[in-house]
C-alpha cells in the first residue's frame, strides 16, 4: 500500500518535472502560444499587449484625477487589461512552481533604462497602432499588409537601439553595474514555498475564472484562462520577441526566432481559416471578422511606431508581453519598464497621437488586408515565403556568424 | 580539484541581455585557456550560456547554484 502509494508520487513528480525542472525549447512555447491566440480569436479576437497597458494606465490616470478622463473600462471588465494581468500571474506561478521566482532588483542605470524603454513601447504602440504582440505576432497572421511594415520597423528599432548598448557598455559600463540585491530566492533544498504559492495562485486564478463564468461572463472566463497559460508558457519557454529580432546580431543564436517563426505560422493557419469561413463570426458581418486586427496604419504609420517601439524593448530587454513575464518572474527592471508603459501610454495617446496622425495623409494610414488586393491564396504564400526566408537568414547565420557580434 | 579562476565577472542583478553582452565582451579581452567564473541572477542565463558556449566554442566547466539565487558559471577561453 505504502509502495504504491510512493509510485503514484514518484509518477506524478516526475510529470512536474516534465515541466518545471527545465527551460522548454521556445518552439514548443511558439506551437502552444500560436493556437491559444487562435483560441483566443475564435471566442473574441487575437491577441494584443499595448491595448491593456493603455487600459491600466487610463484607470491610473482617472484615479489620481489626471488628464480628464472619464467612463475608463474598469480593467476587471477589460479583457486585455485582464490578459495581461493573468500573463503576470502565470509567469509567477511558472516561476514559483520551478522555484525561478526572486526579486531581483538591478542596480539604478537598469531601472531608468526599463521605464526609458517602456515609455518608449508606450508611444510606439500607440502612434504604429499596436505592438509585438497585436500588430506582429497576431498582425501578421491576420494577413495584415500594415504588419509587415510594422515589422521592418521593430527590425530597424531594434538594430540601433542594439548599436546604442553596446556603445553605452563600452563607454558608461557605469551605468549597467553597481549595487544589486536578489531577495526571497529559493535553491534546491530551501525555498519549498514558492511550490505552495504557485499552487495558491493557480486556484484563485479558476476561482476568477469561475466567478466571470457564473456572472454570465464566459468570454472572460476564458481570457482568464488563457492568459494565465500564456504567461505560464512564455516563462517556462522564455519566449521573446526582443531576442528574436536581436539575438542573430548579438551572439548569433537562432532559437528565439525560430520559436517565434514557428507561432506565426500556427497563428497564420488558424487566423486564415477563422477569416476564411467567418468561424466565430456570430452576428456581425463575416466583413468585420476578416478586417479583425487589420488596423489603419498602412504603409507608413505602422514602422514610424515600429521602429520607436523596437527601440523601446530592446532597451528594455523585453517587449508589451516580454515584460510582462518577466514582471512575473521578478525581473524589477521590468517592473519599471510596465511602469514607464502604461504611464506614457494615455499621455501619448491624448497629446502625441492625434499631433502626429493630422501629419500623415490618408494615403499613409489606411486598412490594408491583403487578400483584398491579391487574394488569401497570395496573401499566405507571401507571408510563408517571408517566414521561411527569415529561418533561412537565421540559421545560416548562426552557422557563419557573418551578421552577429560574438 | 578545485579550477583556477583568472577573472570574475559579477551579473547579478541584471537582465537579458547584458549579461550575455557582458559575459561575450569579457571573453573577447581574454586569452586562450584562461578561466572566468560568472555570477548572475536571470534566469534565461540557465539555458543561454550552455548555448552560447556550444556555438563559440569555449568551454563551459561548471555551472551551479549558490545561495541567495545565484547562478555561477565557470568558463574557459578556446
Amino acid at each position: 500500500m505504502a509502495e504504491e502509494l510512493n509510485n503514484d508520487n514518484r509518477i506524478l513528480s516526475e510529470l512536474f518535472r516534465t515541466f518545471f525542472a527545465k527551460h522548454w525549447p521556445v518552439w514548443i512555447g511558439g506551437i502552444i502560444l500560436g493556437m491559444l491566440n487562435i483560441l483566443l480569436f475564435m471566442i473574441k479576437s487575437p491577441w494584443g499587449g499595448s491595448g491593456g497597458y493603455n487600459n491600466w494606465g487610463e484607470n491610473v490616470y482617472q484615479a489620481a484625477g489626471f488628464l480628464g478622463l472619464e467612463n475608463v473600462t474598469p480593467t476587471n471588465t477589460s479583457l486585455y487589461g485582464m490578459l495581461n494581468i493573468l500573463i503576470i500571474l502565470g509567469a509567477f506561478a511558472g516561476a514559483l512552481f520551478s522555484k525561478e521566482f526572486a526579486l531581483r532588483i538591478p542596480p539604478v542605470g537598469e531601472l531608468i533604462k526599463g521605464f526609458i524603454g517602456g515609455g518608449l513601447m508606450a508611444i510606439g504602440a500607440t502612434m504604429g497602432i499596436g505592438c509585438t504582440i497585436g500588430g506582429f505576432f497576431s498582425g501578421i497572421p491576420a494577413l495584415s499588409g500594415g504588419a509587415i511594415f510594422l515589422t521592418i520597423g521593430l527590425f530597424l528599432g531594434t538594430l540601433v537601439a542594439l548599436k546604442y548598448l553596446f556603445w553605452e557598455m563600452e563607454n558608461f559600463p557605469g551605468f549597467s553595474t553597481g549595487k544589486s540585491r536578489t531577495l526571497l530566492a529559493a535553491s534546491e533544498k530551501t525555498g519549498g514555498w514558492q511550490i505552495w504559492l504557485g499552487w495558491i495562485v493557480i486556484i484563485v486564478v479558476f476561482v476568477m475564472a469561475y466567478n466571470y463564468f457564473g456572472n454570465g461572463n464566459a468570454v472572460m472566463s476564458w481570457f482568464v484562462i488563457i492568459g494565465l497559460l500564456m504567461g505560464l508558457i512564455c516563462q517556462r519557454s522564455r519566449f521573446c520577441i526582443v531576442a528574436s529580432f536581436r539575438d542573430p546580431f548579438m551572439t548569433g543564436k537562432s532559437s528565439s526566432t525560430v520559436g517565434v517563426i514557428t507561432g506565426l505560422l500556427i497563428g497564420l493557419i488558424g487566423f486564415t481559416i477563422i477569416k476564411l469561413f467567418g468561424v466565430g463570426a456570430g452576428d456581425t458581418a463575416l466583413r468585420a471578422r476578416e478586417m479583425t486586427w487589420v488596423f489603419p496604419h498602412f504603409w507608413l504609420r505602422a514602422p514610424i511606431g515600429g521602429f520607436i517601439f523596437g527601440l523601446g524593448m530592446t532597451i528594455a530587454g523585453g517587449c508589451a508581453v516580454g515584460a510582462l513575464w518577466r514582471f512575473g518572474e521578478g525581473q524589477v527592471k521590468l517592473w519599471a519598464a510596465v511602469l514607464g508603459f502604461l504611464l506614457i501610454s494615455p499621455i501619448s495617446k491624448k497629446f502625441i497621437v492625434p499631433e502626429f496622425v493630422d501629419l500623415l495623409p490618408h494615403s499613409l494610414r489606411y486598412k490594408n488586408f491583403m487578400p483584398d488586393y491579391i487574394g488569401y491564396t497570395w496573401s499566405v504564400v507571401i507571408v510563408l515565403a517571408i517566414l521561411f526566408i527569415w529561418y533561412l537568414f537565421v540559421k545560416w547565420n548562426e552557422r557563419t556568424g557573418k551578421f552577429s557580434t560574438y | 580539484m578545485v579550477t583556477k579562476i583568472d577573472k570574475t565577472l559579477d551579473c547579478k542583478g541584471l537582465s537579458c541581455p547584458m549579461p550575455m553582452m557582458k559575459l561575450a565582451k569579457t571573453m573577447k579581452g581574454m586569452n586562450s585557456g584562461e578561466v572566468l567564473e560568472m555570477l548572475g541572477t536571470d534566469p534565461g542565463t540557465k539555458s543561454d550560456i550552455p548555448g552560447w558556449c556550444e556555438k563559440s566554442g569555449n568551454t563551459l566547466l561548471e555551472q551551479n547554484d549558490l545561495e541567495g539565487g545565484v547562478n555561477r558559471f565557470v568558463l574557459k577561453k578556446k
